[in-house]
């Protein structure tokens, strides 16, 4: 009757190795890098880790079935390495020989991901599922374009220094142009080649220098 | 006397920073540096002095001379000096025509990148993800984040330049802005731009010093600067390096535009130009140098960066498939790890052996970019890897919009002012509307370059409209003045204006060495032309995420040729239509005579 007992005890843990097998169609391999992850704040990944991961992903299914049945038996794990890199399966409940299948496994833990690495102060990048694929965050796309609105402001205090001083100067050259007219009303009396009447009634002429000795140049006829 | 109603500088401090803002471009920040890398490191140097010495400075001060003295634009320059050679003028016109439409596209992409330098995390920093949300865009995870964002938010490049696309509205509309900006510097004249030039001059070196500092200290920066500093002086016996010296020296002093001459004829014609045009040049020349040390220290910390990331990579993949723990392989013992892994292991070794990359550094900074790319790639991938990298890159990219800009005042002056100088146009337009017209017209133009295949077609304006012309325009003018205007005649117009004749040394170079190293230089493109096949572009191909070799079609060699003929046609082009407009005159002239007597 012991021996009996023994047997079925001893050959549980064998059930359980041989359904957890490296390269499984329903097991998935993990791989933790606590170190890069943590650096010095790095703890040592023990049995008692270990137990948190199992429970960690009897939440998981439980949360994605919804069956309250789940528990931390239901999570085998084998060929752990130094890595620290394992694989696991999780055996249905209900039927502790049959595991559940891949793409349940999946589901269940994409949508706790979060809590999952959490519970390990890693992200998706340091606790890697081998094939399920982490889902990256969307870059935040605000509504305008910041850099049109930059652009706005630049091309706004372009045009208005263009308009500055396309309108300055015009106003200048209009500016000019008035005093340029005032100048010439300012000049009293009549103007005769910009000499004014009056100094010439005065004098008997003016003597203009550039004919004075051009007498002696003239060939004599 | 036509002296006094030409406006001048209000100082002679803003003539030289005008030249200065113009000479240090983007070639000082984006060519220089690729060329040491080429040529050698520190040994490019050599090289590169003395051809500053020979060729560039006495070209420079020739160019400032004919401006201040003859106090026109190019065209009424050349017509002054030889009337058979006012083509040299038109021609050099028409080239800076070419330049301004093409030059100004480089302010639309830094004012593009600036404006996206405001955001929370730096839009090329990451890739974007794919529509559900798993996996990142497949071009950007081949190609890199900065990649993806240069050619296809940026460029939405197409993969050929037959391809043409639509207009990119994002591009068209900073290159609308950056006109405006030119407009905004030039509206009031060249000699007003004089205000402008203190910033765009002294702008840059303030961010190139505050570079240096941030750079010197950058984790890697030695790497960069070690690779610069040593010298591989056997790489001095390949005459290329001598040839790109000489060419480099002659495109970064803007020889041959026009721009030189229109600065200086708004000098007063006793100005010391001669003290002037060597301040300029040495300025200009250690500008590069100082570049090049900036960008050699982010080329180090980008390398190191690349490089560390490689060893991390490799470092993860052993651990991940041996399963290790996780720090038993560090940088030193990777090697170790790798010879041993394949003894013990080697079917499992063999399965990732494709995945191994070597991680190497020297092959990390012998990856020598230039141009667009370097600027706009390299420099903004470094950014992002840097701390605080949204104020690191708005300060870049404000820098590289001051020497854009600086440089296209003095493609616009050389274009503006024998425009001016013309007394029809001047007598039936105010100056606002003819630069006002002037900048439409060039930016219309400039809009085919923002189109999907636009940065195909910029690539071709780049490498042909600006470089064997000018080569062609600076031998006729240096050839004009000492042979036909008269070396003896030019001298004595440089004693009126300076107090002093010209040096021995620079007779010497302005009429034998410099028209010998341009011939030379002549010849060498030619052959290298001829000799080179069709000519070849870099098609981004966004399947492999990579660039590839593409040759052109007929109608973009077509456009080459135009290019090129439509410049330096206009020397003999004139030279023939005065000959005939004076023989025409001499024949009316003697029917006049002879119907006199």
């Amino acid at each position: 009757m012991l021996a009996r007992v023994l047997l079925a005890l001893s050959l549980v843990p064998a059930l359980a190795l041989a359904l957890c097998q490296p390269d499984g169609q329903d097991a998935y391999k993990v791989r933790l890098s606590i170190k890069t992850a943590l650096g010095a704040n790095a703890y040592e990944w023990n049995e008692s880790e270990q137990f948190l991961f199992r429970a960690t992903l009897a939440f998981a299914m439980r949360k994605y079935t919804g069956q309250e049945t789940f528990n931390v038996s239901s999570v085998i794990v084998c060929d752990e390495t130094p890595r620290v890199s394992f694989w696991f399966v999780v055996t249905n409940p209900n039927d502790t020989a049959t595991l559940i299948p891949k793409n349940a496994v999946e589901e269940a833990i994409r949508l706790s991901r979060n809590r999952i690495n959490s519970a390990f102060l890693l992200s998706d990048k340091t606790l890697q599922f081998l094939g399920i694929p982490p889902t990256l965050a969307p870059p935040s796309q605000p509504s305008l374009p910041v850099w049109l609105i930059v652009f706005g402001v630049v091309m706004g205090i372009v045009t208005t220094g263009i308009l500055a001083l396309i309108i300055s100067g015009f106003i200048q050259r209009k500016k000019k142009d008035i005093e340029d007219e005032d100048e010439e009303e300012k000049q009293e009396g009549i103007m005769e080649n910009g000499i004014s009447c009056e100094t010439l009634e005065g004098k008997e002429g003016v003597n203009n220098g550039a004919y004075s000795h051009d007498e002696d140049r003239l060939t004599q006829l | 006397m036509v002296e006094d109603s030409r406006p001048s500088w209000e100082n002679p401090m803003q003539f030289v920073l005008a030249c200065v803002s113009y000479a240090v471009g983007l070639g000082n920040v984006w060519r220089f540096p690729y060329l040491c890398q080429m040529h050698g490191g520190g040994g490019f140097l050599i090289p590169y002095l003395i051809m500053l010495v020979v060729e560039g400075l006495p070209l420079f001060y020739l160019e400032l001379a004919i401006g201040q003295h003859m106090r026109q634009g190019s065209i009424g320059a050349w017509s002054a000096i030889n009337p058979y050679m006012g083509g040299v003028g038109i021609a050099s016109v028409v080239v800076s025509i070419f330049l301004t439409i093409y030059y100004n596209v480089i302010n639309a992409w830094a004012f593009w990148y600036l404006f996206h330098s405001f955001q929370g995390t730096l839009p090329w920093a990451e890739c974007p993800l794919s529509s559900n949300l798993t996996t990142y865009v497949p071009e950007c995870e081949k190609s890199s984040s900065t990649d993806y964002f240069w050619y296809r938010e940026t460029l939405n490049i197409s993969s050929s330049i037959e391809d043409h696309g639509g207009i990119q509205m994002g591009q068209a509309l900073c290159l609308v802005l950056s006109w405006m900006v030119v407009y905004l510097c030039v509206l009031r004249g060249t000699e007003a731009t004089g205000k402008v030039v203190y910033f765009t001059a002294t702008f840059p070196y303030l961010v190139m010093i505050i570079y240096l500092i941030r750079g010197v200290t950058l984790h890697g920066a030695l790497n960069g600067l070690k690779y610069m500093f040593t010298p591989k002086l056997s790489d001095l016996a390949d005459p290329k390096a001598w040839i790109d010296a000489a060419t480099q020296i002659l495109f970064s002093l803007g020889l041959g535009c026009g721009s030189l001459i229109a600065f200086a004829s708004y000098n007063h014609h006793n100005n010391n130009f001669e003290k002037q045009a060597i301040v300029v040049s040495l300025i200009n020349s250690a500008t590069s140098i100082f570049a090049s040390l900036v960008t050699f220290s982010i080329y180090g910390f980008k390398a190191t960066f690349n490089y560390e990331s490689c060893l991390d990579r490799t470092q993860l993949l052993l651990i991940n498939t041996f399963d290790l723990t996780e720090d038993s392989i560090k940088p030193d013992n990777l090697d170790d790890w790798i010879s041993h892994l394949n003894a013990s292991f080697p079917d499992k070794f063999a399965t990732i052996s494709s995945q191994i990359e070597g991680c190497d550094l020297e092959s990390e900074l012998d990856t020598a970019v230039e141009g667009t790319g370097l600027a706009f790639i390299v420099y903004s991938e470094a950014i992002k890897n840097m701390g605080l990298s949204q104020l690191w890159s708005v300060l870049y990219f404000s820098m590289l919009l001051m020497l854009g800009i600086g440089s296209m005042l003095g493609n616009v002056a050389a274009i503006i002012t024998p425009l001016r100088d013309s007394a029809f146009l001047t007598r039936h337009f105010r100056k606002e509307t003819l630069i006002g017209m002037m900048c439409l017209f060039c930016c219309l133009v400039g809009l085919s370059f923002t189109t999907r295949s636009g940065n195909y077609w910029f690539t071709i304006f780049n490498d042909y409209a600006a470089t064997f012309s000018l080569l062609f325009i600076v031998l006729i003018e240096i050839i004009t003045i000492c042979y036909v205007y008269g070396l003896k005649k030019f001298e004595k117009d440089i004693e009126l204006m300076i107090g002093h004749r010209p040096h021995w040394y620079w007779k010497i170079t302005w009429s034998v060495v410099s028209p010998v190293l341009i011939i030379g230089l002549f010849i060498f493109y030619t052959a290298d032309y001829i000799m080179g096949g069709t000519p070849t572009y870099q098609a981004w191909d966004s399947n492999l995420g990579k660039t590839v070799t593409k040759e052109y079609p007929p109608y973009a060699q077509a456009v080459i040729g135009l290019l090129l003929v439509t410049s330096m046609i206009c020397v003999p082009l004139v030279a023939l239509i005065t000959f005939i407009k004076k023989k025409k005159e001499q024949a009316k002239e003697s029917k006049i005579i002879t119907t006199a007597t």
